[in-house]
Order: C-alpha cells, then sequence, then structure tokens
C-alpha cells in the first residue's frame, strides 16, 4: 500500500534525478563536439535547449546566445527549471517529503548531492568536464543506493516507472539534436562518416563500448539509430525502457487485464509493442525526427495516464 | 589534570554542572569524561565539532526558521559536543517525580473535561479554565481510548542556583526535539567515540519502540492497528523530526490531504484506494486538526477528524484539549492537583509564579518588571516573553500596558539563574545555561527517556535555549557512579 502522494514524489524524484543525469550528458558531450566548430559561436548549443523545449525563455533572457549562457543555462541557472541545479533541487524537495519511505542512505544521497550543488562548494572549482562527471556519478549512486537498500515493492516500482520513462524521452532526444546536427555534415562530406562525431553522440547517451560489442562494422548512421532506438538489451535503448515500462506497470496493477482494457493499460501495450516491431529502415524512411516526435508526445500520454490513474484520487 | 583545556574557564555564578568552584573543583562525576576530554585537547575537539555538524546536514536534521521556505534559511540545529551529564541517582528521582506529575496532570484533564470535581470543590476557579486559549468545551464528556489525554508529553526542567531540579513548563500539545535528543547520541558515538570511555550511559534508542508500543495500545479496537504520522509538511520547522520518527517507526508520514473522513472513519488515500487508519500521532495544533470543528480556514488539517474521533474510530495522540493543562497559569496549580488528586506531595517543585490575573499577583509584577520574567500563558518556544533584567525601559512599557490591558493572559516568575554546562562559543569553552526536557510516554504503562533533550543558549549570556531564539542542544548522558 503506499500513499498516492508518495508514489506521485518517488515517481519524479527519478524523473528529475535521470533528467539531471541526462542534461550533464548533453552538455559533457556537446562541448567536446564544440572544440571542433568556430569558436564564440552558440550554435551547436542551441540545439540542446530546443531538446527540453527551453528555447523561448532561453532567448528572452539571453540575447546574446554566447556558449557560456547556454552552459550556464543548463547547469546552474535556478531560473530555468530544466537546468540540473533545478533538477536535483526539485528531487530533494519531494525526497524531503517522504523520507519515511525512503530509505536513511537513499535520502543521505540526495541530500549531500543537493548541499555539494550550492554556490561556493568545492564542485564548482573544478573544470567543467569535472563537474559534469561529478554530477552523474552521484545520480548514478542514487540510482545505485535504491536498487540495494530499497525493498522491490510499489515504492520501488514507482522509482523505476519514473526512471524509465525519463530515460526513454532523454535518449530519444538525444539522438534527435544530433541526428539533425550531423547528417548535414554527412552530405556535405560525400557520405564520409566523421566518425569522431558519432562517437561522441554514443558516448553522451553512455552507450559506446556496448555499440561497439553488439555492432562490429564501422559507425553508421542508421545503426546507431537502431542501437540508441531499438536494441533489446542495451539499458538505456527507447525499447529497452518501453519494455520496462510495460512490465512495471503490469506489476504495478495486479488486476488481470479484461476485455475491455483502460486507457493505460492500451497505452503500454501499443507502445511496448510498436518499438518491438518496427524497423529502423522504416523508421528512416517515414522519417526520423517525425518518429522521435511521436514517440515523445506518446510519453507525455503515458504520464498523464499514470497521474490520472495513481496521482489524483 | 584539566589544566590545558579548562585553563580559561570561568564558571559563573549560577551552578556549573563540570566543577564546583572553579577549573580545579571538578565535580565528582565529570572526572572520567574531563580526563578524556583532555585526552583529545581543545583543538582536536574543535576538528570535531565541524565533522559533526557536517554529519548532521548529511543526515538533514535541519529546520527551516520561518514559514517561506526561501533558499537559505535552512539550517541545522546548532549542536555542542560537551555532554551533559545527570548522575543515576538524580535521575531516579526526575524520573518519579515526571511519572507523578503526568498521571495528575491526565486525571486533571478527564476530570474538567467529565465531572469537573476539581472546580465544584474549588481548588481551581471554573473562570480561570473556561478562559484559557487551551480549554476545548467540544471534549466535554469525552473520554478517550484507555482514559489517556497525553500519550506523549516533554516537560521543561532547570536546575536553580543551588543545582536543584524544577520544573518550569509542561509541554503538553506537540512537544517537539525528540529527534534531536535522539540524533544527538547518534552523532556522539559517531565522532566523540572515546568520550565514552570507561563508563556507562544509558542507552536512549528505544524511544521509537516505546512510541510506537504507546500508539499502537491506544487502538483498543484491533491487534493490528495501521498508525500513520500526520504532519503540517516539509515547511514546519519541525519537519525533520516528523520524517525521522515515521522512519525509525516504519509508519507512514501523511499530510491533511493525504486522509479522508467517511461515515465516521478515517481513510487514508493510497495507489490501491482508501484505506483505514486506527491511530494518529499527530503533530498538528488542536487548532488547525479540523477545519469542520476547529478553526476553520485551516488547510493542514482533516475534516471531520474530531467527530471520527468521538466516535471511538480513531485514536488521535495527543488527544485534542490537552492545551489546557498546558496553559502556563494553569502550570501553578500542578502542586495542588497532585495533592487533589494523588493525596501526594510534589516530587519535582515548580518555580514559583506569579499569577497577574490575582490583583496582589499583578500588582507586584507590574512594580517588579524589571526583576522577573513575564510569559504569555498560551505561547511557547520562547515567543511573547519578557526578560526584565535584560530589556529596555520600553519594552517594560510595553509588556506593563500589555498585562493591564489583558492580565488573564500573563504569568511572571523570579530571573532564574540556569545553571551552566561548558560549552564551545567560537572555539573556546564557556559556560552556557541549559535546560532539560525528558519525554514521557504513556500507553498502558509509562515511561522515561533517560536523560532528554539538553537545550543550551549557545549566545554568550543569552538565558533563552529555544532553537528558535538562536539556542542549540547537547547529548544527555544519565550515568552511574
Amino acid at each position: 500500500m503506499l500513499l498516492s502522494r508518495v508514489a506521485e514524489s518517488l515517481y519524479w524524484i527519478n524523473r528529475y534525478l535521470e533528467r539531471a543525469e541526462n542534461i550533464s550528458r548533453f552538455v559533457e558531450v556537446s562541448e567536446a563536439m564544440s572544440l571542433d566548430c568556430p569558436p564564440g559561436s552558440a550554435e551547436p548549443w542551441l540545439p540542446l535547449i530546443d531538446a527540453s523545449s527551453d528555447r523561448e525563455s532561453f532567448d528572452k533572457r539571453f540575447p546574446e546566445k554566447k556558449p557560456d549562457d547556454v552552459i550556464n543555462f543548463l547547469i546552474r541557472d535556478r531560473l530555468n527549471p530544466n537546468s540540473i541545479i533545478s533538477c536535483i533541487q526539485m528531487a530533494r524537495e519531494n525526497a524531503r517529503q517522504i523520507r519515511d519511505v525512503m530509505t536513511t542512505e537513499m535520502w543521505e544521497q540526495i541530500n549531500i548531492l543537493y548541499w555539494n550543488m550550492q554556490e561556493g562548494e568545492a564542485i564548482w572549482n573544478k573544470p567543467r568536464q569535472e563537474q559534469l562527471s561529478e554530477i552523474r556519478r552521484e545520480c548514478q549512486l542514487f540510482y545505485g543506493i535504491t536498487d540495494a537498500t530499497l525493498s522491490k515493492d510499489l515504492a520501488w516500482r514507482f522509482s523505476i516507472l519514473g526512471r524509465l520513462i525519463e530515460r526513454a524521452d532523454k535518449t530519444s532526444r538525444i539522438l534527435d539534436v544530433k541526428y539533425y546536427l550531423l547528417l548535414p555534415s554527412l552530405d556535405e562530406l560525400g557520405g564520409v562518416l566523421d566518425e569522431l562525431q558519432w562517437i561522441a553522440l554514443l558516448r553522451s547517451a553512455g552507450a559506446y563500448q556496448m555499440f561497439r560489442k553488439a555492432v562490429q562494422n564501422s559507425i553508421k548512421p542508421n545503426s546507431v539509430a537502431r542501437f540508441l532506438l531499438l536494441d533489446p538489451i542495451f539499458p538505456r535503448s527507447v525499447r529497452y525502457c518501453l519494455d520496462g515500462i510495460s512490465n512495471t506497470l503490469r506489476m504495478i496493477d495486479t488486476s488481470p487485464s479484461t476485455e475491455n482494457p483502460s486507457e493505460l493499460e492500451c497505452m503500454r501495450g501499443l507502445l511496448q509493442a510498436k518499438w518491438s516491431y518496427i524497423r529502423i529502415e522504416d523508421i528512416i524512411n517515414h522519417g526520423l525526427h517525425e518518429a522521435i516526435d511521436s514517440l515523445q508526445m506518446d510519453l507525455n500520454k503515458l504520464n498523464d495516464l499514470i497521474q490520472e490513474k495513481y496521482f489524483i484520487n | 589534570m584539566v589544566k590545558n583545556m579548562f585553563s580559561s574557564y570561568q564558571p559563573k555564578n549560577s551552578f556549573d554542572e563540570y566543577f564546583k568552584d572553579n577549573v580545579n573543583s571538578a565535580r565528582e562525576i565529570l572526572i572520567p569524561l574531563l580526563s578524556s576530554l583532555d585526552n583529545m585537547g581543545l583543538e582536536e575537539l574543535n576538528r570535531n565539532h565541524s565533522a559533526a555538524k557536517k554529519l548532521l546536514l548529511r543526515h538533514g536534521a535541519t529546520f527551516r526558521l520561518n514559514d517561506t521556505g526561501l533558499k537559505g534559511t535552512e539550517r541545522i540545529l546548532p549542536f555542542d559536543p560537551l555532554p551533559r551529564i545527570i548522575s543515576k541517582d538524580d535521575w531516579v528521582t526526575l524520573e518519579k517525580g515526571l511519572k507523578q506529575r503526568l498521571e495528575a496532570i491526565d486525571l486533571f484533564l478527564d476530570d474538567i473535561y467529565n465531572s469537573q470535581k476539581i472546580i465544584n470543590d474549588g481548588i481551581i476557579p471554573r473562570e480561570l479554565i473556561e478562559s484559557s486559549e487551551g480549554w476545548r468545551p467540544q471534549m466535554i464528556g469525552f473520554k478517550p481510548p484507555l482514559n489517556k489525554w497525553c500519550q506523549i508529553s516533554g516537560l521543561d526542567l532547570i536546575r536553580d542556583r543551588n543545582g536543584d531540579w524544577h520544573v518550569l513548563e509542561d509541554n503538553l500539545r506537540c512537544p517537539s526535539g525528540v529527534a534531536y535528543f535522539l540524533e544527538n547520541r547518534l552523532v556522539m558515538k559517531n565522532i566523540f567515540p572515546n568520550l565514552f570511555s570507561g563508563r556507562i550511559v544509558k542507552p536512549i534508542d528505544e524511544y521509537p519502540s516505546y512510541l510506537l508500543k504507546t500508539l499502537q495500545e491506544l487502538a483498543v479496537w484491533t491487534d493490528t492497528p495501521k498508525i500513520v504520522l500526520l504532519t503540517p509538511g516539509i515547511f514546519n520547522s519541525a519537519y525533520f523530526e516528523h520524517s525521522y520518527l515515521a522512519q525509525e517507526m516504519g509508519i507512514q508520514l501523511v499530510q491533511g490531504h493525504d486522509l479522508v473522513c467517511n461515515d465516521d472513519y478515517v481513510y487514508l488515500k493510497t495507489t490501491s484506494g482508501l484505506k483505514r487508519v486506527d491511530v494518529i500521532y499527530r503533530r498538528i495544533d488542536d487548532d488547525f486538526l479540523d477545519p469542520l470543528n476547529f478553526r476553520k480556514d485551516s488547510c493542514l488539517g482533516v475534516s471531520g477528524l474530531l467527530d471520527v474521533f468521538k466516535a471511538g474510530h480513531v485514536a488521535l495522540a495527543n488527544a485534542p484539549g490537552t492545551g489546557i493543562a498546558d496553559d502556563k497559569m494553569i502550570y501553578s496549580f500542578v502542586p495542588k492537583m497532585i495533592k487533589y488528586y494523588l493525596n501526594e506531595e510534589i516530587i519535582i517543585k515548580n518555580v514559583e509564579t506569579y499569577i497577574c490575573h490575582y490583583q496582589k499577583d499583578r500588582e507586584y509584577v507590574l512594580e517588579n518588571l524589571s526583576k522577573l520574567v513575564v510569559k504569555s500563558v498560551a505561547e511557547a518556544g520562547g515567543y511573547g516573553m519578557l526578560i526584565g533584567p535584560h530589556s529596555t525601559t520600553n519594552e517594560i512599557d510595553e509588556f506593563s500596558n500589555k498585562i493591564k490591558k489583558n492580565p488573564r493572559n500573563f504569568i511572571a516568575q523570579p530571573t532564574l539563574e540556569l545553571s551552566t554546562v561548558p560549552s564551545l562559543c567560537d572555539g573556546e569553552l564557556y559556560p552556557c545555561h541549559v535546560d532539560l526536557r525528558p519525554y514521557i510516554l504513556r500507553g498502558k504503562d509509562s515511561w522515561v527517556s533517560p536523560g532528554g533533550l539538553t537545550r543550551v543558549a549557545l549566545k554568550k549570556g543569552s538565558l533563552v535555549v529555544n532553537s528558535s531564539q538562536g539556542g542549540g542542544c547537547k547529548d544527555t548522558w544519565v550515568v552511574g557512579k
């Protein structure tokens, strides 16, 4: 038995931390990639902001659009609700409300992460790449502690649900943004792949080594897209996350499916099927961007249905 | 022996709990601790003090000073590493005295909300009861489970210039601080294990178990009660404690909107529908508990909760209405209650108290404001008080007017020289004033926490120990010889 409010908090703690982790991945890799672009240009950065749909508020506040503005906006800007620091703060506020449900070790991890991110703390004196990898590791530590200390009950399931939905969303966004950026250069160079850039993309999704293990050929756009979207066993691929989401929802709602499944049941089943039984060539022929766009709308819809069924009552 | 660390330490006029007159006359019970401290030295003490603060921050033992929730207002309760020591002999008497006092107070509550014998026998005037802010006429004719009203209380004790113990205040509504009491011991064991060497300090870890047992016993209708802790939420200054206790007991921490009353029962809203609740350890004041029956504008409580309680379908700890005995004027009648209900003499004495409601007392108080401490009878947390010797003429005039305008609302007490314990102030040892808040649990049996929360006025010269007024706390050890 779990309070609706508590379920919602667990779900969001995990979404926020997953989001913070993914932003740090974005920026970590983009910074490396930007070294290949003309100095002082924010162009390679702006898609990062497009990806979180915060372009309007960014443009209003930072008309000069300097690369540092983008980075600050994404990492330390408290006025940007999707910055790393805002996500961590929101995760901790939610954690504070449900300390009776989390284990002490989970709470301490999220609490100390929050305090270590305050202005003036040691982390901000490190090189940026170090800051970002530290944030990423701290978030991962939280998942690890959760896995190792929390009983596998409803609280655990709602945590996983939040984590997977956010992860599916972010992996697809990383691909969307980078694919869009990289493809023109592919044409210009007459089909010669700038392998380093694709490696960077895989790294930002934490997928490089697993991709190499799975795909022994040279790195091609299609095989990268296939791996990030459709790989059945890579834990950050969209398909893997959707499998997990579907299974978790089935475990949460233990009443057997009826002839008349609820909207939420239909959604989770259809999404899982759709991304399990599709080939990458078909996706690309119909437009990769369109496919990712529709995935994101489906994930939003799924979020609303979960909200309606479990969090409001 | 203690030359190094305490070389510049100078006890004040008040009773110093470490030393009799000066640093060469340590109290016998302190000798093992002083020797461990001396091995450590001031530098290491200060270093470990910072480590202790970091540990408290990591644990999240923080509170927010006001209710705005603005960033930067969250802080830890200042923690002082020098423990306060109470001898087992003293403690045996205190424990007996606390149980006696609570027994009488519970009988008093049962009496005034039912047969009102103590009023009819002329011991306490009716007008003083019915004019109290803590009086809840809604509770008239009601008998709570086990006939006990105060399951959880925390009384404030002080030692006077001679080292004699007194009760300063009865906190019978939602006394806070117990999490710091438990947390302080944890920090001491983690950071200062050497100070424990060579002695047995009475353990305190069983508090959550006794609290849980006390709450379980209230659900007389079931052997498997569903218990929750009702908190006003994260912006409440005691929120850390609410979450800490819920976690320690393995019960759910809920807010008003997690609960709903339906057909004379109260339910939790869960992901699998409504679930019945049997016992609520509520950390919300009477006023905000139930907008239907108390304050209409409360958005913290649960509509209809009092009706479910009165129907006997949920237990509330503490029962609504205990605030009457928490009234600082009613406090002055506790010695009479003990005589009246138990036919015993009071074991831990009250502090002499002037009741401004009475003309004779009032005249004395108004003439001697610069020597007295004046308190508003319904306030807690060190708010609404005047400390005569530390106040300006303007402040005294202001209080004088307040007293004349509403004498029922004020009592006065002599300014007490609270006992002192050496504490770290700006890296140096300094005699700081302390009080003690032991916690008393009353289910089928009574249980008193060994020791309690020692609150300490860490500002040099300050007499106010409340956390809302910049006070801190230290670990308290009950030890044998």
